[in-house]
């Protein structure tokens, strides 16, 4: 790497962060003209830091630890049905609990199947290790869809309240609600867009949490040995260092992660189903974090939009009806291909990781770390 | 008794198909060195490949088995449809590629998406039957044994059984079988002793993939057709691939008998009293796939080729 100066930005992420303000200026115009309502961009806000989350879930186990984990959609639908199915009004279990106490019954049951799925399989070499993580998240949504007694199988749970709708003042609040200036109104909001806005607030949030704790982790000696881990796993046991413990303890974090966003999904969409626990959930992960870079947080978040880029625009293009293909089939050729051409042409990602993987006192000062 | 001779029965066809997938997978892991999970599309290529040249061939007369002549054509057809495709996505994706068997393995996703969206978008995601008329159960074995097996039924197992005594004849009694074996047992050796070890990669596709298509279409002759037929089963045939030991081919099928046995056989449990219901076929057997990679990563037949 030659010098790198902490502020100077490499012409990639210039350019990466121009098409990001490009685009983020022509879905403000939409929205000024009308042509795409204000709830449904900030819906799709919300989406895009869901997948982030995904992402740097997924990057704690990949990107700092190598470990090959094709089990997102399983952490994702637990944190999610764990907090539908303590809160939602068609809960078959109870429903009723508080969100925010619901929370941690989502994360609860993801770190539990983190062990679970982890103890077993993390010894395994790495190809193994993605095909037995699919395999045991395959079993999770088989339980899901037919253990209906608990989960309402796969008419999936409805009902869900949104994550604020028992806070003193965003639960109580009138709809459409005013905002005064000095006793005039000024403009008036509607539900859809208050809640999206709190959605994307609250979203807003947990991502910067994340990203801070991942940050602070990843650049502790503990994520200095998960890195050794990934280089050379023989090399950091030589060293004395406990690798099945470390990558374990990455493996919870990184579902925690993921059962975070499934829990933000769940209170986002007020819907969960067997569906959302597909392989293809996975994939999509998949996609964004070696899309944006394995192991760089920055890409991940690039990932993420990206992700519901495809997603959205699919369903856009498909409902103008100027294309000759279905939406679905689209967004899977359009996954496909970009899996192929990442591999081929950028192994290592848009926004590879630099500068995370350094003290910012390092760099340009010429020591080795 | 009649009743674990039925399971036994639909576990039989159940693992031909297993099998024929199974073999393709574990010679693509051992020779080309990764987790091909583009493998279940192959087989749903294989299956389409098929329905569309049976909408030709179909009315050709004759019948073998209560299956018409033209049926076999188009299995023919599918086989050679998707060993086509596979070449093709072998010289166009996966060879240029600088990658190791993990680029690969994702590489392999992206492809399996691929093929996946182009069958979805011509066809779209109902089901589609092959156009051929279901009989009941063969009178004979009912009557004496109280097993219900359809002439569609003989006729996979009986296809199946052909297929993969080609394959054995093939691999053991041809230049190109003892090939094939040297370089799946080590292609460094393989290449220095003469053998163009990449015309035998050519040549696994094809047998690989031919030998899927045929499994995808036997497997939508036995239930239906659609464009996640395939991926769906991926999983099991993994499974099969990893119990029989990765890149032994006979282990994969060995491997698949069992594995498709089990798979036919979960009913078998809810009788005894346990509360598994038969959607935990699958289930049951990624968990024996995982309890293999732990105990016995070689599978039963690790060091056979």
């Amino acid at each position: 790497m030659s010098t790198l100066d902490v502020g100077t930005y490499s012409p990639r992420e210039k350019g990466v962060v121009g098409l990001l303000g490009v685009l983020g200026a022509l879905l403000l115009l939409a929205v000024v003209t009308g042509f795409l309502a204000p709830a449904y961009l900030l819906y799709l806000v919300g989406l895009s830091a869901m997948y982030m989350l995904l992402s740097m879930g997924l990057n704690v186990q990949w990107g700092y630890g190598g470990m090959i984990n094709f089990s997102v959609a399983a952490f994702f639908g637990l944190g999610a049905y764990g907090t539908a199915l303590l809160t939602a009004s068609g809960s078959p279990i109870s429903g009723g609990v508080s969100p925010v106490v619901a929370l941690f019954g989502g994360l609860g049951l993801a770190a539990v199947l983190a062990v679970i799925i982890g103890y077993p399989t993390l010894k395994l070499r790495d190809d193994y290790l993605a095909i037995a993580s699919l395999g045991l998240a395959e079993v999770v949504r088989i339980f899901i869809l037919n253990e209906s007694q608990w989960t309402a199988g796969s008419a999936g749970l409805t009902g869900i309240p949104l994550f604020f709708s028992d806070w003193p003042v965003l639960g109580d609040l009138t709809y459409p609600y005013v905002f005064y200036a000095g006793g005039t109104p000024v403009f008036n909001m509607s539900q859809s867009v208050v809640t999206s806005f709190l959605n994307v607030v609250l979203v807003s949030v947990i991502v910067a949490a994340v990203y801070l704790f991942l940050r602070r982790i990843h650049q502790s000696p503990w994520g200095r040995v998960l890195r050794t881990i990934r280089t050379d796993e023989d090399l950091a046991e030589t060293l004395g260092k406990n690798t099945f413990a470390f990558k374990m303890q990455a493996f919870v974090i990184g579902s925690l992660i993921m059962a975070l966003a499934g829990v933000f999904y769940s209170h986002l969409v007020l819907f969960v189903s067997p569906q959302d626990l597909q392989p293809i959930t996975t994939f999509y992960v998949w996609v964004a974090v070696i899309l944006g870079g394995t192991g760089s947080d920055r890409g991940a978040m690039l990932g993420g939009f990206t992700i519901v880029a495809i997603q959205q625009g699919t369903r856009f293009l498909t409902d103008t009806g100027a294309l000759p293909i279905g939406a679905a089939p689209l967004r899977l050729m359009l996954v496909g291909l970009l899996i192929i051409f990442i591999v081929r042409l950028r192994p290592e990602g848009i926004l590879p990781p630099e500068r995370e993987l350094i003290w910012p006192d390092s760099l340009g000062g010429g020591r080795d770390e | 008794m009649a009743q674990i001779l039925q399971y036994l029965a639909n576990g039989l066809v159940f693992s031909s198909i297993i099998i024929l997938g199974s073999i393709g997978l574990s010679l693509v892991y051992s020779i080309a060195d990764f987790a091909n999970f583009a493998h279940g599309d192959t087989m749903t290529l294989g299956a389409y490949g098929a329905f569309v040249a049976f909408g030709v061939f179909g009315g050709l007369g004759g019948t073998v088995l209560g299956l018409p002549i033209g049926f076999f054509i188009a299995l023919v057809v599918g086989m050679a449809l998707a060993a086509a495709v596979a070449v093709l996505t072998h010289i166009l994706v996966y060879k240029p590629l600088d990658t190791d068997s993990i680029g690969l393995l994702i590489t392999s996703i992206g492809v399996a998406f691929v093929y996946r969206a182009v069958l979805q978008a011509s066809f779209g995601t109902d089901f589609l039957q092959y156009d051929i008329s279901r009989s009941g159960p063969i009178p004979v074995l009912l009557d004496t044994l109280d097993v219900a097996v359809t002439q569609r039924d003989v006729a996979i197992i009986v296809s199946a059984a052909v297929l993969v005594a080609g394959l054995h004849l093939l691999l053991q009694r041809t230049t190109l079988g003892r090939k094939m074996r040297a370089t799946a047992d080590n292609p460094d050796l393989a290449r220095v002793s003469g053998i163009r070890t990449d015309r035998v990669i050519l040549v696994m596709w094809v047998v690989g993939s031919a030998l899927a298509a045929a499994g995808g279409v036997f497997l939508a002759l036995y239930s239906q057709l659609d464009p996640r037929i395939g991926f769906n089963i991926l999983l099991v045939v993994f499974a099969a691939v990893i119990l029989g030991g990765i890149g032994s081919v006979y282990g994969a099928m060995l491997g698949g008998l069992l594995i498709g046995m089990l798979h036919e056989l979960t009913p078998l449990l809810s009788d005894v009293g346990l509360p598994i219901s038969n959607a935990y076929a699958p289930a049951v057997a990624f968990v024996i796939m995982v309890a293999v990679l732990l105990v016995r990563p070689r599978g039963i037949a690790g060091d056979m080729t």
